[in-house]
């Protein structure tokens, strides 16, 4: 049995439980009617958010509500539902920018909410500041719960979640922030997703105004209360019990099922009560044969939450059987497609690959000519099975370094440096090849035109870790290569541009504005060379006969020796051979 | 010393105890499995416990499935008895109402009719009842494959109990009948579900309760022996969900859940465990199934590649550190194979997804010596070619693969051998160490210690067969930095003898 056909169970319950018995959601509601217990004085619209930071022995606790505290007929009002899309906030309120990527360039935020959060933007620093090492507990009440989700948004960006704790937000009773695009967003890592813990009672008018009546046969309306989307996690709960869900599909519809209109309720109650239906058995009895665990952890679920089959009779509305089966289905899908994570087995099948690869240099290598300059012509039949191996793992590599960027906390957890470290070892030993290709398709430029997104990526991650690792004790002398590998992948890029510069100076046929260019051009490539091998950055196949570096050279000496280019310690180096003692990468 | 005579008698020794008593008798146990046991008896001993706090961690309960043990403990619990849970509550969290509750188990345990239950019972139940939830919910969720990291999340704001059970539970219900169960994950959900309170009435009994049936042992264990009622729970993937079934087995099975109170909620907990545990079984079958490539892998590199490295008159460490001719690059790709395999196998152990047995196993064990005997000296050649001992560091501290070091630890442990003292497949690494730094003719005083230690571990090994003699062929880099040692040196070292010949 494996893991992806072994009966799937839904943890909704269990992970509601531990939430109430952790005692975070008590700890915030104390700060939050601590904080309301500390206003006297009379409603003002000039400054409605209020906030304070608590220190807890244990935690860091700061909390957001708003004064006078927002109603369901506020949100319903003029502009209550009203959004801001993405592109207007980079305009006035550039905070939020991180949040598009390429494949999900836009989202919106509600405009009360992001109105609400501009007002404290001044003091964003000064909270920032008050967190320490303790783990950080973000709440809110009502549209301060907004203000909340959108300060701990801001503070995802601003923390590296590689070496400090998740933050962890709760909100009680908040209204949705965002559209789909923002919700897409957040979701794309779960790791932010996970920072969102949404508490909602079945009383609670207010999380729900700006979903409309769920209707899953109408067709999107225009109207702006369709766009809503949650994000995080759902904390519904009833007298019954409470149940935690994640698949935003049915936060949706739940939160809508769940409403029950009713005489007023204090989120305080519900701690006692929570805390007691934790150590008490539920009473939801079935009587009917449910075989498969998912099923009936959901139709538990849903009794916890208030949608027993009992309450079937009072709100005819909804057809229980439908709902189960719907929330079994979209369940089902969720949780399969969260198991689909990182898999690491592949990366060992792909140094198979580039064993290969090692191969097929090493063998060129015997042949005097490089295997650079052995792929660029073709010369040998096992190029197609190179072709093979060497599209195998730029796919992979491709995927790879997509995934990373959409993910960038990846980047940083110390597992990616054996992941980097692969990457690395393949630019160097592939991009070459694509090189090849380039140029032997008499295209030019290459590194401006040709090259790949993903080489670009992975160098740039590469100098970013070795920034970061600087205190590493590193001696550029003895900078070995890998494999024998030329540090610099583009290097063959920069020598067929110089072929040709010193192709054009020996047919002498340019106007002098050109030739200039060219010389100019030279002795760059000079200065380029001359430093990777005074820091034995380059292998030393590059000196072997045939290789395209040689024939550069040959054709650059002929035209010093015409008197057009000056010699130089790099041309001296060359004219006596001294490359016969130079080592790097020679096995 | 009455130990002892007992094995020379042999005789099968009980443990039991009631309480911490329990725990006293499991350390006792323990003892006596490692010191008479492995070597001596073997007849088996027995621990029996009553009402005993929870005595170990997850290691502990790992480390006995692994030896096998487990099954030489029975646990007896009552279905309310607050003692066995105690501590899945943190020491700090119960300390304030811990004392009078003590004082009462004092004056209990001597005297029939001491006084009446301290007021602080209520309290002290409702709390380890909350962080008996907060274990048990935090494993559930593991247990169901939960995808919400939320619960990672939430877990860094609390203290979670690291106790875990191990060994045959067996629930007393209340009324005479006895319900048997293995496995760990699932006794720990049925000690939080099964004291669950069943309605708002129960608030005020069970705290009272829960410290009396702390001595309701032998009343209850009475009644048991006469009802001779007892079921085992065995295959808990198919266990019902919902309280009322009729027919065959199923119906006894579920009267005894229901005995036990066990919501839908409560028997998906334990459903969920039976799946882990067959889950583990099913990859501990994948895995066996591989058994097969491992072995054709390795008989591929320890007959034809050692051949050719013997033609070749090099050892087979240089052969492939020099990645000369073709064989050496065929012998690259299977080792590359195996590396698949076997970090596959570590990935799923370091995931607890293969049974707690499998490490133990003579046949595991034996395999990955081997495998770590003829792969790891190719795997450092490879580190030390590729030069990675200049950016990552030296192998044996910061370049060492999980899959030598813990097929390394398994043969220590099965052989009992000192830890760290297996490691004939990894000198290859001190070698190129101590060459880098002796690799002038000097700086030869500073590792004087460790070229001496590597000696002398080098006679032992080649001598034992643990090493392959073709390390001494006479272009090996081993002999050749050896002749680079300061001439005193070299006429009292104790392998110069097996370098000559």
């Amino acid at each position: 049995m494996n893991r992806s056909d072994s009966p799937l169970f839904s943890s909704g319950l269990e992970l509601g439980s531990f939430v109430v018995t952790s005692n975070v959601l008590h700890h915030s509601w104390a700060a939050i009617s601590e904080l309301y217990g500390e206003i006297h004085e009379p409603p003002s619209w000039a400054s409605p958010v209020r906030f304070r930071t608590f220190q807890q022995p244990n935690c860091t606790i700061i909390a957001f509500v708003t004064w006078p505290p927002c109603t369901k007929e506020h949100l319903q009002g003029q502009g209550g539902g009203d959004l801001v899309s993405s592109s207007a906030l980079k305009e006035t309120f550039p905070l939020f920018e991180f949040l598009s990527t390429k494949t999900n360039p836009r989202f919106s935020i509600n405009k009360p909410a992001i109105d609400l959060f501009a007002s404290v933007r001044g003091v964003l620093d000064f909270l920032k500041s008050q967190i320490s090492t303790k783990p950080l507990i973000i709440a809110g009440h009502s549209v301060g719960g907004s203000v909340a989700s959108l300060f701990t948004l801001w503070l995802l960006d601003k923390i590296n979640l590689a070496t400090t704790k998740r933050p962890l937000c709760i909100t009680f009773g908040s209204p949705l922030v965002g559209d789909d695009g923002l919700q897409e967003a957040i979701l794309q890592y779960s790791a932010w997703n996970s920072c969102f813990l949404h508490v909602v009672s079945d009383r609670d008018p207010v999380p729900r105004v700006l979903i409309s009546p769920y209707n899953p046969t109408a067709p999107e309306l225009a109207s702006p209360t369709n766009q809503y989307k949650p994000f995080g996690t759902f904390l519904l709960y009833s007298e019954l019990g409470c149940a935690c869900l994640e698949d935003p599909e049915s936060v949706l519809e739940l939160l809508v099922a769940t409403y029950s209109e009713g005489p007023g309720f204090d989120y305080k109650d519900i701690f006692q009560q929570l805390n007691g239906n934790v150590i008490c058995k539920d009473s939801t009895k079935d009587d009917e044969w449910i075989a498969q665990p998912l099923p009936a952890g959901i139709i538990t679920q849903l009794g916890a939450i208030g949608l027993g089959r009992l309450q079937q009779l009072q709100q005819q509305s909804i057809d229980m059987n439908t709902l189960i089966r719907q929330t079994e289905i979209r369940e089902r899908k969720w949780l399969i497609r969260r198991r689909e994570a990182y898999n690491d087995s592949k990366l060992n099948e792909m140094k198979v690959n580039m064993a290969q690869l090692e191969w097929y240099k090493k063998f060129s290598e015997d042949k005097k000519i490089g295997y650079y300059d052995m792929f660029k012509n073709e010369y040998d039949s096992r190029n197609n099975t190179l072709q093979r191996f060497k599209k195998s793992l730029t796919c992979y590599w491709t995927d790879m370094v997509d995934e990373v960027e959409k993910k960038p906390q990846w980047r940083g957890a110390s597992f990616t440096t054996r992941w980097l470290f692969s990457g690395t070892i393949y630019r160097r030993m592939v991009e070459p090849l694509n090189i090849a290709e380039y140029y032997r398709d008499g295209k030019t430029d290459y590194i401006a035109k040709g090259r790949s997104k993903h080489y670009k990526l992975l160098e740039q991650w590469l100098d970013e870790d070795e920034s970061r690792s600087a205190s590493r004790p590193n001696n550029p002398k003895k900078q070995n290569l890998k494999g024998g590998l030329t540090e610099d992948s583009c290097f063959w890029a920069y020598v067929e541009e110089a072929l040709i510069s010193v192709n054009a100076l020996s047919n002498g046929q340019y106007s002098s504005n050109d030739m200039d260019k060219h010389k100019r051009s030279l002795i760059q490539f000079e200065d380029y060379v001359w430093g990777m091998l005074k820091n034995c950055a380059v292998s030393s196949e590059i000196f072997l006969e045939q290789s395209s570096f040689m024939k550069w050279w040959k054709k650059y000496l002929e035209i010093i020796r015409k008197g057009i280019m000056g010699t130089s310690p790099f041309t001296e180096f060359m004219q006596n051979r001294q490359y016969s003692q130079y080592a790097p990468g020679c096995q | 010393y009455q130990v002892q005579s007992a094995v020379t008698d042999r005789k099968q020794i009980v443990f039991t105890g009631h309480s911490l008593g329990g725990s006293i008798a499991i350390l006792a146990t323990l003892w006596f499995l490692e010191k008479f046991f492995k070597s001596d008896s073997k007849i088996p001993p027995l621990c029996l416990t009553f009402g005993c706090p929870l005595t170990g961690n997850r290691i502990f309960s790992h480390a006995l499935g692994r030896e096998n043990w487990a099954s030489y403990f029975i646990h007896f619990v009552m279905r309310y008895d607050i003692v066995p849970r105690l501590l899945l509550a943190p020491i700090p969290s119960i300390e304030q109402e811990f004392e009078s509750i003590l004082q009462f188990f004092a004056a209990k345990s001597t005297n029939e009719s001491a006084g009446g239950v301290p007021e602080e019972a209520s309290d002290f139940h409702m709390i380890v009842m909350r962080n008996a939830a907060s274990v048990a919910t935090h494993a559930a969720c593991n247990l169901m494959g939960s995808t919400n990291m939320l619960l990672e999340t939430v877990t860094s704001f609390i203290a979670l109990s690291p106790y875990k059970p191990f060994g045959t539970y067996i629930f007393c219900t209340g009324n005479g009948k006895l319900v048997v169960l293995r496995n760990p994950d699932a006794v720990l959900q049925l000690l939080f579900y099964s004291s669950q309170l069943g309605s708002e009435r129960e608030v005020a009994e069970i705290p009272c309760l829960s410290l009396h049936q702390h001595f309701g042992y032998e009343s209850e264990l009475q009644e048991s022996l006469e009802m001779q009622d007892v079921v085992d729970l065995k295959q808990l993937e198919t266990l019902p969900l919902s309280a009322e079934v009729t027919g065959g087995d199923s119906a006894t099975i579920n009267s005894a859940l229901n005995d036990l109170g066990l919501s839908t909620r409560a028997r998906l907990c334990l459903r969920a465990a039976g799946v882990l545990e067959k889950r583990k079984q099913g990859n501990k079958r994948n895995i066996d199934a591989k058994e097969k490539d491992i072995h054709n892998a390795m008989n591929e590199l320890e007959t034809s590649y050692r051949a050719y490295c013997k033609l070749r008159k090099v050892g087979c460490y240089d052969a492939f550190k020099l990645q000369k001719n073709r064989q050496d690059f065929d012998a690259n790709l299977k080792r590359l194979t195996l590396t698949g395999i076997w970090d596959e196998i570590i990935d799923m152990l370091k995931r607890y997804e293969l049974p707690d047995d499998f490490e133990g196993q003579r046949a595991w064990v034996e395999l990955g010596t081997r495998y770590r005997r003829l792969v790891e000296p190719l795997d450092i050649a490879n580190y030390y070619r590729h030069l990675k001992n200049e950016d990552t560091g030296p192998y044996a501290t910061k370049g060492r693969p999980k899959r030598f070091r813990y097929t390394q630890r398994w043969r220590e442990h099965a052989e009992k051998m000192p830890a760290e003292s297996s490691g004939e497949s990894h000198f290859w690494a001190e070698v190129e160490e101590l060459q880098a730094k002796t690799g002038n003719g000097e700086g030869f005083e500073e590792v004087k210690e460790r070229v001496l230690k590597l000696e002398r571990n080098i006679q032992k090994w080649v001598n034992g067969g643990e090493v392959e003699k073709d390390v001494l062929l006479e272009e090996s880099t081993l002999v050749k930095w050896w002749k680079t040692l300061p001439q005193h040196h070299k006429l009292e070292s104790c392998i110069s003898g097996l370098i000559k010949n």
